[in-house]
């Protein structure tokens, strides 16, 4: 054989050998739980958020001396689409070394995703999606969530808006669940309280032009357009809004809360109206804490509005872990008994469906370029009128 | 000549093993520094076995004995899934990798035998998926039929796009089933009965009382339910490949041929081009079909995104990479390109990229593909 | 529906069609000279959108004497970066498979577009969510009647006219344009008149670039907004428009664009409550009329070689 060959036969030879050597060996002491969140695409902002909260507390858990395990946290990106969602899911629920997930903001995501984590047993906490669906469309004891859902936010709504006057709305949603989920509960809302909805638009999540839907809202004249859907096409409807000259007053959901939202707008966001479910930063009972441990971490990124619930979703499964250990029959189990709980956002408790119930809900409003809390803003004292009246 | 032949069987068994063993070694290396080690080394084997020219005549022998090669290379898939019976998500991937592959042999059929450009095999594996979530949600349709119908529902509709396909050539034709690849995304997304946004689940698959979404369980054997769906997909598959070669070797794959190099030349010698089109453009579209059906029930679940532009741009990179013309090939790159991303977790953000890049590459520099279209060997033995 | 809904209607038909006809102008010059179809366009919009929209960020800081001298930088920023990425492509990527079956110049350039808009959407900061295009046009309105006519709609649509209508005097009037229609309608008679084929051809597909690049700051400003994967349907629309005209035909090019509006917003009028379905009309409408008119209503200028 020539030199060459033999040469290469050798340098084969040796980097399989590498390879065999670069084989990983496991450590018994390092548990993994999933972190997944929408971080890229329109709504990355709220994922890499969550993802962020979920990293300080772990990395808070892993200076802590008195700590039974040494926790890793698996990133993966379910780009708000639940096609990939499943896959995703699928890969972290049929890892056998992953005991426990912190799952979802997209609503279109968690609701595809609960077949795939109960399939596989793995016990996940929601920490950003509002479909009730989620929890309560089934019986499955590995789903539970920390934060609220679109019910208690759009009752609120309801109350708060005919609080302010309106009595007449157009509503555009977006078609999948949330969208759609949204536009019940707030529609019934209004019924109930004798409003009015001139017309209801079902817009796909990614549209682009909404010229056909905002030219027949016009002449209706709405005092307030109510957008059930996510940051990026509300967006691109409160801008073509204003294209049209329509002059009524933007009222979101906790979808469209997100530093985004004003970035793709600039001054048009001024005004614009969204409601939450949760206290806001400051006032929850752990807020100052997290705050302060969020900022030291330097992270690229607000928290933005569900970090909070990531942080806590987090801590809950680590201490049930710590509790009884890395098996997840063991952590579905134990979480089935979580009781008022203490954690950042206030006391957890989970119901026979594993939510917990939030009561406080937040208004929020757009002011000079940022979200501001209703009562402190200057449209609450009266300095600023919003707009549709 | 036993010698020879007995020489072929084992050199075609022996390649099977070969990849066999890479494919086993991809799929259990976890860690991003042992995976680009064995890239590098597997470049290295390449590089190593195109130099060595004494390995020539074993390969030519491997080639002539295809059907050992693929009875050996069925034998090595269930052996990997023994192997790794007890990792879910490798079994999920290698099945993955079967289905994609089953959907590419259609798209080979109408890419590479007919000259047929189809850029929506995406929207027809969707096709397929929605007819067995349909099918298995709301009818007594034993599953097994429904796979099979998804297949046949989506030659139907290809057959919608027959009409306007044979009355033009090249980029027209591309042109018509990019429209509705992009009509048929867009339709799943509006249309409420297809499950809108959100898609469809589907239950488990079932064949005469066995479960497929159950852990097999023979005698002391307990294996990941996936195992079940890749015997699925390794029969289909089996059944497909044997089909689409014997097609290949056939007078009626001549035929194809002639139409694909030359159809002047073709009609000259008086093959009815549309004819041989519609077939091959029909059953490719039942193969892609059938894969999207089983594939549908393996994940569970079905879903507009799945069906994108980009989707269909992937099927047709895997087409290109393996070697337009050569069902091997088209294997061997549906590893690559559902594997890879999965293993490298650098890759999976850039995916979409590199398949274009390389795709340009292979397309500049060797446009045959990574594994070439042989020429047509006439009579066994010769040459 | 009232006339003012109507008119409505119209001038957002009108605007979806310039854009529309700019990018099918692109496909028809392409496919003109050298009988390909340089499946990139549609990412190249995206390009001029986003390399616009670089420029405007990086002008920001800069105080500048008013909007309409950042807007103009901004075009030729788009343009001209446009023009030399479409140069490139042609020369690295198209050029070279001119022997190649068509199929695979198709597939090269398709691919050649996947990694503009992938680049976009990794290399770009925040690529991949959507972005604000800066109102550079500004906002004013005029109220007649129930319809509002924007001012940066009218000037849109005569900057997109002036645009084709330049182009038609340069292919028609000027010596550059004599040469580009000598390449082709034949390349070998053009050779020996001592044009140099090459050149023309990646001047072509820089002319070409133009439009785009400016296409998508167009698109940018009137919809004050660009995502990564705007150029893709973009791309398709405008090829099936230059398609629908005859390929090769800048008239029909135009024409097809229109059309192609025409049929969106037909659909959209004629199924309110789901503007969505308009894409799926429109789509279905170009295979149908596919099957009806395989070489377009003007008819393809074929120069097949026997």
């Amino acid at each position: 054989m020539p030199k060459r060959t033999i040469r290469r036969v050798f340098l084969a030879t040796a980097v399989f050998a590498v390879a065999i050597i670069a084989l990983p060996v496991g450590a018994k002491e390092t548990v993994k739980i999933a972190f997944i969140g929408s971080l890229t695409g329109g709504n990355s902002a709220n994922g890499i958020g969550g993802r962020n909260s979920t990293d300080l507390a772990v990395k808070l858990r892993n200076s802590n001396p008195k700590a039974r395990y040494q926790y890793e946290l698996v990133v993966l990106d379910d780009e708000c689409k639940p096609d990939t969602g499943v896959q995703v899911a699928t890969k972290a629920a049929a890892d056998k070394s992953i005991v426990a997930g912190v799952t979802h903001y997209c609503s279109v995501v968690a609701i595809a995703t609960v077949d795939t984590f109960h399939k596989f047993g793995l016990p996940t906490i929601v920490w950003g999606a509002v479909l009730p669906d989620i929890t309560y469309g089934h019986n499955y004891p590995e789903i539970h969530r920390v934060n609220g859902t679109m019910i208690n936010q759009n009752d609120t709504a309801a109350n708060f808006m005919f609080g302010q006057g309106y009595r007449k709305w157009a509503v555009i949603h977006d078609t999948t669940d949330y969208g759609k989920g949204h536009n019940k509960y707030f529609s019934e809302d209004v019924k109930k309280h004798g409003g009015q909805i001139s017309a209801t638009f079902g817009v796909t999540a990614d549209q682009q032009d909404f010229t056909a839907e905002l030219t027949q809202i016009k002449p209706l004249r709405p005092q307030a357009l109510y957008f059930g859907g996510l940051t990026p096409i509300g967006v691109r409807i409160r801008s073509q809004m204003d294209k049209l000259g329509i002059d009524a007053a933007f009222q979101g959901t906790s979808g469209i809360l997100s530093d985004d939202f004003i970035k793709g707008l600039g001054p048009l966001a001024e005004g614009a109206l969204a409601f939450r479910e949760g206290a806001p930063l400051e006032k929850l009972p752990g807020g100052k804490f997290f705050a302060e441990k969020y900022a030291e971490q330097k992270y690229t990124g607000s928290p933005e509005a569900y970090g909070p619930f990531a942080f806590a979703a987090a801590e809950l499964l680590m201490d049930t872990i710590e509790k009884v250990g890395p098996d997840r029959r063991k952590i579905i189990a134990e979480l089935a008994k979580v009781k008022d709980r203490d954690s950042i956002v206030g006391k957890i408790t989970f119901d026979d469906h594993g939510q917990n119930t939030v009561a406080a809900i937040t208004k929020y409003v757009v002011q000079d370029g940022k979200w501001v809390v209703w009562e402190d803003s200057e449209y609450a004292s009266g300095k600023r009128k919003l707009r549709g009246k | 000549m036993p010698a020879a032949i007995s020489r072929g069987r084992v050199s075609a068994s022996a390649v099977a093993a070969v990849f066999a063993a890479g494919a086993a070694l991809f799929l259990a290396v976890e860690s991003q520094r042992g995976m680009l080690a064995l890239l590098l080394a597997a470049g290295a084997l390449v590089v190593a076995i195109r130099r060595l020219k004494g390995l020539r005549p074993f390969l030519q022998a491997a080639s002539e004995h295809e059907e050992t090669g693929a009875l050996a290379g069925v034998a090595f898939t269930l052996l990997l899934c023994v192997l790794f019976r007890d990792d879910h998500f490798t079994v999920f991937l290698i099945g993955r990798v079967l289905l994609a592959t089953l959907a590419c042999l259609g798209l080979h059929l109408q890419f590479g035998s007919a000259g047929v450009a189809n850029f929506a095999g995406a929207a027809f594996f969707g096709v397929g998926g929605y007819t067995a979530a349909i099918l298995s949600a709301h009818s007594p349709i034993p599953h097994i039929v429904a796979v099979a119908l998804g297949g046949a529902v989506s030659s139907l509709i290809g057959s919608l796009l027959l009409l306007p396909l044979l009355r033009t050539r090249g980029h027209y034709a591309a042109l018509i089933t990019i429209a509705f690849g992009l009509l048929f995304r867009t339709f799943a997304e509006v249309n409420d009965s297809l499950g809108g946004p959100q898609g469809l689940k589907l239950q488990g698959f079932q064949l005469f009382g066995w479960q497929f979404n159950e852990e097999l369980a023979i005698g002391p054997f307990h294996g990941s339910f996936y195992i079940n769906y890749v015997i699925a997909a390794v029969a289909l598959l089996a059944i497909a490949f044997a089909l689409v070669r014997g097609l290949d070797r056939s007078w009626l794959g001549l035929a194809l041929d002639a139409v694909r190099l030359d159809e002047t030349a073709a009609a000259a010698f008086g093959l009815e081009i549309a004819r041989w089109k519609i077939v091959a453009f029909t059953l490719g579209n039942f193969l892609i079909g059938t894969a999207g059906a089983l594939s549908a029930f393996m994940v569970g679940f079905i879903a507009p995104n799945n069906f994108t532009f980009a989707e269909s741009l992937t099927f047709v990179s895997i087409v290109l990479l393996g070697g337009i013309g050569n069902a091997w090939g088209v294997a061997l790159a549906a590893f690559i390109v559902v594997v890879l991303p999965e293993k490298l977790q650098i890759l999976q953000e850039y995916r979409f990229l590199l398949f274009a890049a390389l795709v340009i590459v292979v397309l500049r520099y060797r446009p045959q593909g990574l594994v070439p279209r042989p020429l047509r060997r006439y009579f066994r033995g010769l040459a | 529906m009232s006339i003012g809904l109507l008119a409505q209607y119209v001038i957002n038909g009108m605007m979806l069609g310039m854009m529309y006809a700019l990018v099918a102008v692109g496909f028809t010059l392409f496919f003109g000279v050298l009988d390909v179809i340089k499946f990139s366009h549609g990412d190249l919009v995206t390009g001029g959108a986003f390399a616009g929209l670089a420029i405007y960020s990086f002008l920001e800081h800069i105080d500048g004497g008013g909007t309409w001298w950042i807007t103009l930088v901004v075009a030729i920023a788009a343009a001209s970066s446009m023009a030399v990425l479409g140069a490139v492509i042609g020369r690295f990527l198209v050029l070279p498979l001119r022997s190649a079956p068509s199929l695979n110049t198709l597939l090269i350039t398709l691919m050649a577009g996947t990694v503009v808009r992938e680049s976009i959407r990794l290399f770009y900061p925040g690529g991949s969510q959507p972005h604000r295009f800066p109102g550079l046009l500004g906002a004013r309105a005029f109220q007649i009647g129930s319809l509002t006519l924007r001012l940066d709609n009218i000037v849109l649509l005569a900057t997109g006219g002036l645009l084709i209508v330049g182009m038609h005097l340069i292919i028609t009037r000027t010596r550059l344009g004599l040469a580009i229609r000598a390449v082709a309608q034949d390349e070998e008679t053009a050779r020996t008149s001592g044009i140099n084929f090459e050149r023309m051809v990646l001047l072509t597909f820089a002319l070409g670039s133009v439009l785009a690049g400016i296409a998508g700051v167009m698109n940018g400003l009137y919809y004050n907004e660009i995502n990564f994967g705007m150029g893709l349907l973009l791309g398709v629309i405008g090829f099936s428009s230059a398609i629908i005209g005859g390929l090769g035909n800048m008239y029909g090019a135009i024409l097809g664009g229109f059309l192609f509006a025409a049929l969106q917003t037909i659909g959209a009028v004629a199924l309110p409550f789901a503007s969505a379905y308009k894409d799926v009309f429109a789509f279905a409408a170009v295979i149908v009329f596919m099957a009806w008119r395989p070489t377009g209503l003007i008819g393809e200028r074929v120069s097949e070689r026997v």
